[in-house]
Order: structure tokens, then C-alpha cells, then sequence
């Protein structure tokens, strides 16, 4: 029989790639201009390619799992809310080779030592300025120059320490600088959590292959920042605007990954020169900072009046030469669009040569000549605002592309242009390279643009051997942004030869670097505490609540005296039982995770995914659970749920002064809603079964029948539930942990006064051990609940100021 | 002519601030040609943990305390002799308005005076197209720009109603134009805003109005409390020139100038920021009163 058409066996490679046509006159990653895949991309192709379709999945399947677990997200702001996103990930790498990573990594060097250059003159004697090579409008009208930072030297020479560059590939196969970002760049986190989750995708492959390593760079970062310090004792800190920013998680990674504190602004202060962190064993110094927050919110006092995120007087530290910012502030004027227009001359008057990487061709419209260029010219240009730092491809404002506004205006692009003169600037409208992405299961071609990352080491400027690259959602060049729907992916360098493993761990070559001690920022200490009373006091409530369902479910309130007397119990508590699942406790798991997201550096990705998870169970319940029986099982589910995120928090977390406060809390609103229970329940006046009621909602059933070989009583019940110090669930018992854990807190030392944080806790379980069950009535019970509410008052002055 | 100038100002806190820190631009400044220090100090209860004094980007003298212990008050107070001294007649050489882009162009320098820090958005002053309009539609072509700066302030100081209640030190510029009300602090942003919009470089100067006029003359507005006026820059022959339109005059013998800036944000005389909630009041007392030998 002959055999038509197809022969039988297919070349995978061909096969995967039958359906990749880059676009003509757009050069392209994995095919060369020859039209041949480029030998950098060869075995990562045949690898796939001989993958089936299952396997694949199974690798992409591997990676999306290990971003979710890690918890890596984005924050995307809509119209009404900025909502965490899934994080995007390109499932293909970006590979480049290994000569050609040499060229750009050559590249960037110079400009970000002519960049160096450039924001020292103006920050110092302006020559550029004064000697014509940069037009003063731009700088003076420039929100990034900030004047009370004009003649301040940054302590050790050096303003920048951490810069990154935005790179694509132009239509003759070069690369190009399409951005400068030297105020506080995102994304080397990101890259490294691109990198893990891409090595997930690929494991079989990566551990063969020859593709460059990251940590290195980290380290070598990591011990550039310690080297900063002028003591020994000064600490290095991230300083972050805060979780609502879009990159905070970045923030928290890099801060564990590295091992630094995270900081806010809040969270420092300066004294007589010097900048400090408020711990929970007073102020300590900090010494270096490197900051994710923009410059103009770091000082309210002498930069943006209105900035909630700064510390008064970080100016004047700096001045005083007590702190290294990484980067200096002020440096941020460095990634003003308009700059481009003038660097290459500059690069020509201060370095005797051409810059190695060309930038986007700009002009200023500034400058009577080039606006009218631009005029004649907008067609083949993007022009928009001169100071705005993204690069062109965001279009975040009124822009005209091609001619044409972005957004209606009223007046012809010419009359724009003259109109706004030096605040526009016009780029020519580039075609960025393609790079091979998976869309429902095949390759196809979309636009890619990398950022790559240097760091200031002793030795001079490090690359990082790798980057982050954006690409964009569909085959244009406009849409990059993963704002706008555009991904992430890894990029490999690739080297002919085997590549040196690297960890975070110091080799037995390099010098011995003391681990930093700890300390537990004020702030941090703060959350914990809050969030160990507030998963306590939800799994009260929770517990509440199905003790009423069950028993709703059993009689109707209007039957039963202890139901009525439980709801009323249950709404002065703000969980109003009647109409379904309450707000309180709702919001109550909601302040739990607002806590637990404000100290992310410090708290486990399982247990915050516990935490996400208990939160949405209940929303989710809210909308189903019916009174009675129903609820009841809920309550349970929720129950089990809330035990599992205890159990992961106090079975792992590390036995030091960050889990002293998360404990501190849950001891203390557990002792409260054991007062406040029995001076409700274990009442003379309560009704009938108020007392089973206790013991069920203290979780003692079993005990009690074990302790007393008699049916509960108010003496048994008191005994059991207040002065037992062998129960969990006793005050008296949860009196003792506090005392315990705040003798090993700051200010208790040994052979010393007590503190007054100290007496009070003292005098509390002094009060309650001195009674009895018969003389512990509801009122004394309710004078201690006081008592014991007023030590929150006094761990707060204590530690958390 | 010598003046003997009091000032104090205080604050006083809802709640007790437990830290705080503040910048203060308050003592007359030192002026070569223009303006004498002779003497001054200035004291602060209570007692500052920490004193630090400065000079701005602008040139001013900035004094930095801060506070380490909860507090209810704070007072400032400064006493001080100041020598304001006769300008000769201002002879005008300032280019017509058409011409000052050029002589601007000719400026290439950053330092603090330079107008290009003048000319643009600032924090509290943006170019905005109806303060523009409204300055265009009182300037003639042939204008010189020192008369350009005149026409527009006593248009200003003609069609805004002077009135201590209708503004607060927060109340946007724009909104005491469109309302044509406020205080010094509104008729200088104003006009500041005026003056850029046509594009005459503009700034802020903070200081006092002697007390009580001169026999014969009005008592002038504003001098019960500090006061604001406008700065221009009048081309690189004539530099810049200091004109009140709360007064509707070049400002003179009778103003004693405590700092530059670009608007109110550059200079505010107490700029605090404290670890505190709540709400605070405060009081100002102003003394300007010429020493006659």
C-alpha cells in the first residue's frame, strides 16, 4: 500500500516550530537573520521539543505551583481596587549567548559609571549645565532634583549602588538602552523568583545546561552592603514604602533572601544625626538603607509635605554622613526621559568615547531646532512628557504616537508641541525584537524588551547574568507592561563552557562575615501581637457561634433562655448572630491578615497562606452557610482551619522575640474572653445550661469530666476555667505565659526592679491566685478582664512605640 | 530706616505630641545692600532636644529642633534689630515682555537666584490657563517687563478682596483666585501664578510690614501678622524686584524680608512634622516697630 502525503516520522524540532513565523523586518531571539535558529537557543529547543505535550504541562504545571506556594504576586491597580494578581509568568526563557551578554554587560558598565558622573555634577558645581551640555530648564523644572540635597557628597563617595538598565534589540539586530532607572529599581527579586520557578519548568534540562547562575550576584551585593557600614554595629536595612505598594512583596523577599531588615518609614527615626530603628530593646543604628521608596517621600520635614511614608530628619542623617542610601536620593533625576536627548554628547565630553550602547534616539523640545525636527518628524516619533521616568512604551499620559494623540485633545499635535515645548520629548518609534512565547500550546512571536541589573561592589560594577524580561501580550510593541496585560519571563545567559554553581552561602575562600544579630523592629513587634490576638479572638467567636448554632438547631431562641442570652453575648461582642455568618468576624480575620501582610519578611508563605485561606473560607461561607446545624459544621470546618494555621505558626516559628509578641497577644485575648465567658456564663443569675456552655466553648469538656467526678457546678467550672494552672484554657494559666514570655523580653533582666510592664502583670495574677471559686464573683471577674486589657495598654508603651 | 521686630509664634496640641521636629525659617535675613541683621535671637520652649542650625537652597537661614519627650506647646519666639536699608530708585532697564525669553536664554547658570527655578510648576503654584488668561488680558505688547509686573499686581490687588477669614494657609491658589479672596499668602501665589503664565520668573518672600505707618499714611495690610510678597526677575540688567499686591506696591523700606522660595512651601515659617493625632491650634504676634534715633 503506498503511503501519501506526510512521511511517518517527523523532526520534533520541526515540528514544534512549524507554526513560528517571525514578523518580517522585526529581528527575532531564536531565529537569526540567517533565518536559522540561533545555536544559543538549540538544545533548549530540542528539549522541549522532545517533551510531550503532557510533560510540558506537567513543567509548567510545576512552575505555576511553585509561584503560588512562594506566594508571588503583583499588585494591579484598577479603577476601583489594586488587587493582588497572579504573577505572569512567560513559561519560555529569554536565552542569550554568552559573547554577546559580554557586549551589553560592557555596555552598561560605562553608562552607569557615566551616569555616576552625570548626577554628582548636579548635585555638585552644575558644570554640565554651566559649560552647555545641559539645558538648565530640564534640571531646574525637573520634580526629581531635589534642591535641599544640592551639595551633599553621599558618605563613601558614591551615589549609585544598585541601578538597571531597560534594553531591546532595534531593527538591525543591536541592542539599545531604552531606559535608565537609578531611583529604586524593581524586579532583580523578581528575576530570581522567574529564575526558580522557570528552573521548575525545565528541572531535567537546566541542571545540564550551561546557563549562568544568580545567586552570585546576590551575595556579592548582599556583602557590598555590610561593607558599607562605617561599625560594626550600624545594621542595613530595605526601606519600603509599605504592603499597598505594587512591588512590596519584592520588598519582603529580597529583605528574607538577604537576610536585612524590612523597614518603613515609620519605623525610624533620627537622633542627633543619627538614623535608628525603633526595636522592642529601644533605638539601634542603621547604617545603610537600601530603599524601594521614591526620594521625594523620604523626609515630610524638608522634601514632600505630605508624604505619610518618610522619616522627619532622614536629610538631615544624610547630611551628617551617619547613613548610605542605595541610591543616594536625588538620583531618581537620572531616569528623566529628556536626559537621553543629551547623554551621548555627554558621554563624548566626559569619557573621551562614544557611548558602547546607543540609547533611544531623543530630542527636547526644549530647544527651538529640535521641536521644529520633532514637527516634521512626528510621525515616526513617540512624544510625551520630558520628566516622566517610565519608558515610552507605558504612554502614562497624554502622548502622541505616530502623529496621532494617545487621548483626545484639542489641538493639532504641531500646536501641542509648541505649546509644551521643554516639558515633551520626542523618541523614535522603535520595533522592539521578538522572543518565542507559548500561547495555547504553540510558539509565537512577541515583543521583548530585558532589564538588567548592576551592583556596586568593591571591585567595581557587577552584572547580574540574567535579568527580567517583559514581553508583550500580543505581536505590537506597545503593550509591555504587565499593567497591560504583559508577562514575565527568566532570561538565561548561556555560556559555551560549564558555569561555576553558586549559593548564597559564603565559600571558605571568601572573608568571614558575621551574621547580623536580630532585632525586631517596633512595628513588626506591633503586627505580631495584633496578629496573635486577632486570630484568637476570631477563633473565639467561631467557637461562639457554633456553641448557639448547635444549639439553635436543638430549640428556637424564643424557647431557649441560654440562646437569647448567647446572642445578646455574641452582639455586644460586635457578632451579632441573627442575620447569617457576622461582619465581625469577618473583619476580624481581615485585621488578622492586614497584620500578618504588614510583617511578610518575618512570616512563613505557608502561614500566610493559611491566613488567606481561613479569610476566604468564611467569605465564601457568608454566602451559603444556613442557620442551625449547617452553620454549626461550618464553624467546625472553620475551627480545624484556624488550628492548622496555630499549629503551623507555634510548631515552627522560630523561638525569638518575634513569636514572644505573637504569643504575648494570643495569651492575652485568650485570659480576656475566659473573664469575660465566665462573668457571663458562670453566673448565679445566668440560665439553665450557661455553665456546659462555658466548658464547651473553653474546649475543657473532656477535662472536666476527668477532674470532677461530678456534673459541672459554678466551683468546678471557675476552678477549671480560671484558676487552673495546668489548663490552656484557664486565665490564670494564660497569666503565667505572659509573665514567662516577657521575663525574656527587652527590660527584664535578671537582679533588677521589676518594670513597670512587669508589675502589672504581676499584680494580675496575684489578684486572681489569691481567690477562689467562691470568692472570684462575676464582678471581681469583670474588674480583672480590666486589668488584664490595661497590660496591653502597658506592652504597647513598653515595646511598640 | 531701624526697626526693632517681635515675633511669636505658638502651638498648642489636642493631644500631647510624643516626638516631634520641625524646621523653622523665622529671623530676619542678612542682605547685602538691602537688609542689616543686627541682632537676633530666637527661643523655643520647651527646651529642644536637639538644635541644628543651616542654610537652604535658597540661601536661608533654617533652624532644626526636635523634641524627644511629649509635649503640649511649643512656642518660638525671636527678638531682633533689623537695618533695612534704602534702595536707590529702581530705574527701569527691564526688555519689553516679548524680549525676556531671550534674556532668560542668556542665563546659563543653576545657582539659587537664577530664574529658571522661578519659571515652572511648584508645589503650591501651577501654571494654570486661567491665571495666564487673566495676566494676558492686562498686558499690553509694548509693556517693559518691570511694568508688566506692576499691571499685573495692582490688577490683582484691584479685583481680590482682602479678607483674613475666607482662606486658611491649605486653601488651594486657584480656589482664592476663582473666589478672588484671601490673605498675602493667596494674593502672592496668585500673582506668582500670573506671572509665570506669562512668562516673567516669579518667587515668594516671606517677612514683616512694619506695624504702624509713617505719619499721614495708611496703616498697611497685613501687619499684625508676617507677611508675603511677590519676587520677579526683571531681566538679567534689572534682576529681580520685590512687589506687595496685598499693598499694591514695590515692596520697600517698610518690608523686612525673612526668606526666598518658590511659593509658601520653600519658606513656611514652622514646618513640623510630630507623632501625635489629634488637632492643634495656633497664635502669632507680630511687633514691627522703627527705632527713631
Amino acid at each position: 500500500m503506498a503511503m501519501q502525503g506526510r512521511p511517518a516520522i517527523v523532526d520534533p524540532v520541526a515540528r514544534l516550530l512549524a507554526g513560528y513565523r517571525p514578523i518580517s523586518g522585526v529581528p527575532d531571539e531564536l531565529f537569526g537573520a540567517d533565518g536559522e535558529v540561533r545555536p544559543v537557543w538549540s538544545t533548549l529547543i530540542e528539549a522541549i521539543a522532545n517533551m510531550s505535550p503532557e510533560e510540558l504541562a506537567a513543567g509548567q504545571a510545576r512552575g505555576d505551583q511553585y509561584l503560588r506556594d512562594a506566594g508571588v504576586f503583583y499588585r494591579q491597580y484598577g479603577p476601583q481596587d489594586a488587587a493582588e494578581r497572579d504573577w505572569p509568568l512567560s513559561h519560555l526563557p529569554v536565552l542569550i549567548a554568552e559573547d554577546e551578554w559580554h557586549e551589553i554587560a560592557d555596555g552598561l558598565i560605562q553608562r552607569a559609571d557615566l551616569l555616576e558622573r552625570v548626577v554628582a555634577d548636579l548635585y555638585g558645581d552644575n558644570s554640565l549645565v554651566a559649560d552647555g551640555y545641559l539645558p538648565p530648564a530640564l534640571v531646574a523644572d525637573n520634580p526629581e532634583w531635589l534642591r535641599p540635597l544640592v551639595g551633599v557628597t553621599p558618605r563613601g563617595g558614591h551615589f549609585l549602588h544598585f541601578v538597571a538598565f531597560d534594553i531591546g534589540r532595534g531593527p538591525h539586530g543591536e541592542w539599545w538602552v531604552l531606559g535608565d532607572r537609578t531611583q529604586a529599581p524593581s524586579g532583580a527579586g523578581f528575576a530570581l523568583e522567574n529564575r526558580i520557578a522557570t528552573s521548575r519548568v525545565y528541572a531535567d534540562h537546566l541542571s545540564q545546561s550551561k546557563v549562568h547562575r544568580l545567586a552570585g550576584f546576590f551575595r556579592t551585593f548582599r556583602d557590598a552592603l555590610i561593607g558599607m557600614r562605617e561599625h560594626e554595629d550600624g545594621r542595613v536595612g530595605i526601606l519600603t514604602p509599605g504592603p499597598m505598594n505594587d512591588t512590596y512583596f519584592e520588598h519582603a523577599y529580597i529583605a528574607r533572601y538577604l537576610g536585612f531588615m524590612l523597614l518603613e518609614g515609620d519605623d525610624l527615626t533620627v537622633r542627633d544625626g543619627q538614623l535608628m530603628v525603633r526595636t522592642v530593646d529601644g533605638l539601634s543604628p542603621v547604617s545603610v538603607l537600601w530603599r524601594r521608596l521614591d526620594s521625594a517621600w523620604a523626609d515630610p520635614l524638608e522634601l514632600d509635605e505630605t508624604s505619610a511614608l518618610g522619616t522627619p530628619g532622614m536629610l538631615g542623617a544624610i547630611r551628617s554622613g551617619s547613613v548610605t542610601m542605595v541610591n543616594a536620593l536625588g538620583s531618581g533625576v537620572l531616569e528623566t526621559r529628556g536626559l537621553l536627548a543629551f547623554l551621548p554628547r555627554i558621554c563624548a565630553e566626559v569619557t573621551g568615547a562614544p557611548l558602547k550602547l546607543p540609547n533611544i534616539a531623543t530630542w527636547w523640545c526644549g530647544q527651538a531646532s529640535e521641536r521644529a525636527y520633532v514637527k516634521a518628524n512626528a510621525q515616526r516619533m513617540t512624544i510625551g512628557s520630558a520628566y516622566a521616568t517610565r519608558h515610552l512604551f507605558d504612554l502614562d499620559e497624554v502622548s502622541a504616537v505616530a502623529g496621532a494623540f494617545t487621548r483626545p485633545l484639542d489641538m493639532t499635535v504641531e500646536d501641542w508641541i509648541e505649546a509644551r515645548a521643554g516639558q515633551l520629548v520626542a523618541q523614535e518609534a522603535v520595533t522592539l525584537s521578538t522572543t518565542p512565547a507559548f500561547e495555547e500550546g504553540t510558539l509565537v512571536p512577541r515583543p521583548m524588551s530585558l532589564r538588567v541589573f548592576l551592583a556596586r561592589t568593591r571591585d567595581g560594577w557587577q552584572v547580574m547574568p540574567g535579568g527580567f524580561a517583559r514581553i508583550g501580550r500580543t505581536a505590537g510593541s506597545a503593550k509591555l507592561a504587565m499593567q497591560q496585560g504583559g508577562s514575565a519571563a527568566d532570561v538565561w545567559v548561556v555560556s559555551p563552557h560549564d558555569v561555576p554553581a553558586e549559593t548564597m552561602l559564603a565559600t571558605a575562600s571568601t572573608p568571614y562575615l558575621r551574621q547580623q544579630p536580630g532585632v525586631l523592629p517596633s512595628r513588626a513587634a506591633d503586627n505580631l501581637f495584633w496578629l496573635g490576638r486577632y486570630v484568637e479572638r476570631a477563633e473565639n467567636l467561631v467557637r461562639l457561634l457554633r456553641a448557639y448554632h448547635l444549639r439553635l438547631a436543638e430549640a428556637p431562641k424564643e424557647a431557649s433562655p441560654l440562646v437569647a442570652h448567647l446572642e445578646t453575648y455574641l452582639a455586644e461582642l460586635g457578632a451579632d448572630p441573627i442575620d447569617g455568618l457576622p461582619e465581625g468576624l469577618v473583619d476580624t480575620l481581615a485585621s488578622a491578615s492586614t497584620a500578618a501582610d504588614n510583617i511578610r519578611d518575618r512570616f512563613s508563605v505557608d502561614g500566610w497562606m493559611a491566613l488567606d485561606d481561613l479569610s476566604k473560607t468564611v467569605r465564601k461561607m457568608m454566602r451559603t452557610a444556613r442557620p442551625g446545624d449547617d452553620t454549626a459544621l461550618a464553624m467546625g470546618i472553620l475551627l480545624r482551619k484556624i488550628s492548622g494555621f496555630s499549629g503551623l505558626v507555634h510548631e515552627n516559628m522560630y523561638r525569638f522575640m518575634g513569636w514572644r509578641f505573637l504569643s504575648c497577644g494570643r495569651s492575652l485575648e485568650r485570659a480576656l474572653s475566659l473573664t469575660a465567658l465566665l462573668a457571663t456564663f458562670a453566673d448565679p443569675a445566668a440560665p439553665d445550661g450557661s455553665l456546659d456552655l462555658a466548658v464547651e466553648v473553653a474546649d475543657s469538656h473532656m477535662t472536666h469530666r476527668r477532674r470532677y467526678a461530678v456534673a459541672t457546678n459554678r466551683a468546678t467550672v471557675v476552678d477549671l476555667l480560671a484558676l487552673d494552672p495546668l489548663n490552656p484554657r484557664a486565665v490564670i494559666y494564660q497569666l503565667n505565659e505572659i509573665a514567662e514570655h516577657i521575663s525574656v523580653l527587652p527590660g527584664s533582666e535578671l537582679h533588677r526592679q521589676l518594670s513597670p510592664l512587669q508589675r502589672a502583670v504581676l499584680q494580675a495574677r496575684t489578684d486572681l491566685a489569691v481567690e477562689t471559686p467562691e470568692t472570684l464573683t462575676s464582678a471581681t471577674l469583670t474588674r480583672l478582664g480590666d486589668e488584664i486589657a490595661s497590660l496591653s495598654g502597658h506592652i504597647a508603651s513598653t515595646y511598640l512605640r | 530706616m531701624l526697626y526693632n521686630i517681635t515675633l511669636t509664634i505658638g502651638y498648642a496640641y489636642d493631644y500631647p505630641a510624643a516626638q516631634s521636629r520641625h524646621v523653622v525659617r523665622l529671623m530676619p535675613a542678612d542682605i547685602a545692600g538691602e537688609q542689616r541683621l543686627v541682632a537676633g535671637t530666637l527661643s523655643v520652649t520647651p527646651k529642644p532636644a536637639e538644635w541644628l542650625n543651616w542654610t537652604d537652597y535658597f540661601g536661608n537661614a533654617t533652624v532644626e529642633v526636635a523634641f524627644r519627650e511629649p509635649h503640649e506647646e511649643i512656642d518660638f519666639e525671636v527678638k531682633s534689630r533689623v537695618e533695612r536699608l534704602e534702595g536707590a530708585p529702581l530705574l527701569d532697564m527691564s526688555p519689553r515682555i516679548g524680549d525676556l525669553a531671550a534674556d532668560i536664554a542668556a542665563h546659563r547658570m543653576l545657582d539659587p537666584r537664577s530664574p529658571y527655578h522661578f519659571a515652572g510648576n511648584t508645589r503650591r503654584v501651577t501654571l494654570d490657563a486661567r491665571t495666564t488668561r487673566y495676566a494676558r488680558d492686562t498686558l499690553r505688547e509694548s509693556m517693559s517687563t518691570l511694568d508688566a509686573v506692576k499691571a499685573i499686581g495692582e490688577a490683582i490687588h484691584g479685583d481680590m478682596r482682602y479678607d483674613p477669614e475666607a482662606t486658611t494657609v491649605e486653601t488651594p491658589m486657584l480656589e482664592a483666585f476663582e473666589k478672588r479672596h484671601g490673605v498675602c499668602q493667596d494674593f502672592t501665589h496668585i500673582m506668582i501664578a500670573c506671572l509665570r503664565g506669562v512668562g516673567i520668573p516669579a518667587g515668594y518672600v516671606s517677612g514683616f510690614l512694619r506695624t504702624n505707618p509713617p505719619a499721614g499714611e495708611p496703616r498697611l495690610e497685613g501687619a499684625d501678622a508676617m507677611h508675603a510678597w511677590v519676587s520677579a526677575w526683571c531681566g538679567g540688567e534689572v534682576g529681580w524686584v520685590e512687589y506687595d499686591p496685598t499693598n499694591r506696591v514695590l515692596a520697600g523700606a517698610d518690608h523686612v524680608v525673612i526668606a526666598h522660595g518658590r511659593d509658601y512651601s520653600d519658606v513656611a515659617p514652622v514646618r513640623g512634622v510630630m507623632r501625635s493625632h489629634g488637632d492643634h491650634t495656633s497664635k502669632q504676634a507680630v511687633d514691627v516697630v522703627p527705632i527713631t534715633a
